[in-house]
């Protein structure tokens, strides 16, 4: 077991692309940090790098007090779990948990003993003797991390090894991949571009875009203080509503206009977020969380101090739990490259809609027991204790910690 | 199948079959009944001799040394030709750092492997006849001579001609392969290589361990063709050997034999008969190789 260190570490690609632009990491031993981003965003490369796979264009990483840039991966004592399982066709499943051994000249004995330790956690016995090709996708996952077990490493690199996998199966296996880190404790790094495993597994979240670092923390911290727009609109699933919004002062104190709608924002924001008094009377960017909505009706007896906004839903998504209520509010959708790039990575079109026009498409994630369908007219309630400010320029988030000296 | 389907099937298959059958098929069946006469180009009708032929060509002890070269061939061609092929295609793949890119400068050697291919059989054997001269212009005699060494005779020398021959057919037949076994290496998913160099692997335990198991299907498949080749050895016996069969018989093949026999001697009868006999040698390595290495398919 041991930490990882990145040290301003880049990946320059011929022509000129910085795959990886001076990414500082720190990974503590034991823990399970996830690397998180979109398409692109130099999470595999980094991973690949730690791995040896790659080489290190500038910069150092360093596994326990060794600076390992030029060892060879089977120096480095990792092992690593890949995207498609990377499992030996051609030998069996016990053959491919001990070639890592085997190459390495253990004693038989005691290569039978950790095969079968792994086989026994990972509940694989009854397959040691099949080959890849007669196993399940879930049974494959289960081989490439017994492989990675059986070779008590230093580290374990995953790259997305979940992707692979049917949806129900994802959620059980990410429920082994905690047990499993609690039991071995040794240091993961995890490559994801999904934010719900990212969330779910990681002790801290790395999130990256197009090479550089965004922010490191642990998961909660991600979701309530995230430190600029990407962050902020790429991890919680419905993403954040984003708005072009002036902050005023009247006379029952702070609040926050937008598309026809006044939200009170209550004095203890100030405080929190210092620097936020430099907006009053400025534009910024608003975001709140469709989790900070709720129901008028449904929440009446909880709802104080929350403010209300009337709105007419478009769409309803019902998921069983909870419905999304999507809605228009009068404002033009908010142009900012943070906001469209964690949006969608795939399009270079208008993320917009064609039919939405000048108007932003908002969600809101009410209680099921609302009732709401599409075409009917609603009172939400929103929490004003929990929004979200950004610079519109830089999109930096007002009042955070780590943009306090910009 | 219901019968308007069958019939439609057979419609366009008759086609292709009637031609396979009167070329191919045909003229097989012609050589073994011209086997079993003694024609000799002359006569419309030849005369039945039965088995006559064959007694003679059992007892006939050019044909039969030629039959040991060709065995001699059959051994060690595929063998040297695939193990090289083998060894470049890896070497061109996946010898790079991390096992999984190919030396400094793959794609040129790539190309620079196939020249052999491309040229004319006879081409290259008057080639290597200039090659394997024993003088100061031969290319493999000028160092020797130059060292001081007595000159080799590649192709005058009876001991030395048959490996000439062997090394002019591997030569040649390498290029190919390894662009075949190239392709075979590079659908083994890039992944494999990389775990393998992660678990430990160096260079020789990738390429036993891994990459030859995985490409078990194409070497088997490169394995027989090399075999059916090393049979049917001719043009550059033919072109490049003295008395086209060697210095005194030592690099006669099957296939000159029959050439000779046939187009020198114009006894077509008795030719017929050595193609016979070649065409159940042929079929009879073709079957063998096929069942002795026969194994599971390999799903990635």
């Amino acid at each position: 077991m041991a930490s990882i260190v990145l040290r301003n570490v880049d990946k320059i690609y011929a022509g000129g692309v910085k795959a990886v632009n001076s990414i500082n990491l720190e990974i503590k031993d034991g823990e399970f940090m996830v690397l998180v981003g979109p398409s692109g965003c130099g999470k595999s490369t980094a991973l690949r790098m730690i791995a040896g796979l790659e080489d290190i264009s500038g910069g150092e990483i360093i596994i326990g007090d060794r600076v390992v840039n030029h060892l060879p991966p089977k120096d480095r004592d990792i092992a690593m779990v890949f995207q498609n399982y990377a499992l030996y066709p051609h030998m069996t499943v016990e053959e491919n948990l001990a070639f890592g051994l085997k190459l390495r000249k253990m004693p038989k004995a005691e290569i039978s003993k950790r095969v079968n330790e792994a086989a026994k956690m990972l509940g694989l016995e009854q397959y040691l003797k099949r080959k890849p090709a007669a196993l399940s996708g879930g049974q494959r996952q289960r081989v490439a991390m017994g492989r990675a077990i059986v070779r008590e490493p230093q580290a374990f690199l995953m790259d997305e090894p979940l992707s692979n996998l049917d949806a129900k199966l994802r959620v059980s296996m990410r429920a082994s991949l905690n047990t499993l880190h609690e039991r071995l404790g040794v240091t993961t790094v995890y490559v994801t571009h999904d934010q719900v495993e990212a969330m779910t597994l990681g002790d801290r979240v790395c999130v990256l875009r197009d090479g550089l670092l965004q922010q490191v923390d642990t998961p909660q911290n991600l979701f309530d203080n995230p430190v600029n727009l990407f962050v902020a609109g790429f991890m919680g699933s419905p993403s954040m509503n984003f708005v072009n919004a002036e902050l005023v002062r009247g006379d029952g104190g702070a609040s926050v206009a937008f598309a026809g709608f006044n939200l009170p924002v209550p004095q203890e924001t100030f405080t929190e977020k210092p620097g936020l008094d430099q907006y009053i009377g400025k534009k910024l960017i608003l975001g709140i969380r469709p989790s900070d909505f709720d129901d008028a009706v449904i929440a009446n007896g909880h709802a104080g101090g929350w403010a209300r906004l009337p709105v007419r839903a478009e769409v309803t998504e019902e998921l069983g739990s909870e419905i999304n209520v999507l809605f228009l509010i009068d404002a033009p959708p908010v142009q900012h490259q943070d906001t469209v790039a964690a949006a969608d990575a795939g399009d270079d079109e208008e993320a917009a809609l064609p039919l939405v026009g000048d108007k932003s498409l908002w969600t809101a994630r009410v209680n099921s027991r609302s009732h709401v369908r599409p075409g009917q007219n609603i009172e939400l309630v929103v929490d004003t204790h929990n929004l979200h400010f950004f610079d519109p320029t830089s999109g930096l988030a007002v009042g955070h910690p780590a943009n306090a000296r910009v | 199948m219901n019968h308007g389907r069958l019939r439609f099937v057979t419609g366009f298959l008759a086609v292709p079959v009637a031609l396979y059958l009167i070329y191919v098929i045909a003229p097989y069946a012609q050589a073994f009944y011209i086997a079993l006469t003694d024609w000799r180009g002359v006569t419309a009708s030849p005369a039945f001799v039965g088995l006559e032929n064959f007694r003679r060509l059992f007892a006939d002890d050019v044909f039969w040394t030629a039959v040991g070269h060709n065995l001699l061939l059959l051994i060690l061609m595929p063998l040297l030709t695939v193990g090289i092929a083998l060894f470049f295609a890896f070497l061109l793949n996946a010898g790079g750092r991390g096992g999984a890119a190919g030396v400094w400068g793959s794609k040129f050697y790539r190309v620079v492997f196939f020249f052999p291919q491309v040229l004319a059989v006879a081409v290259v054997a008057v080639l290597f006849q200039q090659v394997f001269r024993p003088d100061r212009s031969g290319m493999l005699n000028a160092p020797l001579i130059a060292l001081g060494f007595e000159p080799v005779g590649f192709l005058s020398d009876t001991g030395v001609a048959l490996w000439s021959i062997l090394g002019v057919l591997v030569w040649q037949a390498v290029g190919f392969y390894v662009v075949l076994f190239s392709a075979g290496i590079a659908s083994i998913p890039r992944d494999l290589f990389e775990a393998a160099a992660i678990d430990g692997a160096g260079g020789a335990q990738l390429f036993f361990r891994i990459t030859l198991p995985l490409l078990w299907d194409t070497i088997q498949v490169g394995w027989v063709y090399l075999g059916i080749a090393a049979l049917d050895v001719f043009a550059v016996v033919w072109v490049m050997t003295a008395e086209h069969g060697g210095p005194d018989h030592s690099t006669t093949v099957m296939a000159a034999e029959i050439y000779r026999t046939a187009f020198q001697y114009f006894k077509f009868g008795y030719a017929s008969a050595m193609g016979v006999v070649l065409f159940f040698f042929t079929i009879g390595f073709a079957a063998l190789a096929l069942r002795l290495s026969r194994r599971e398919r390999i799903e990635f």
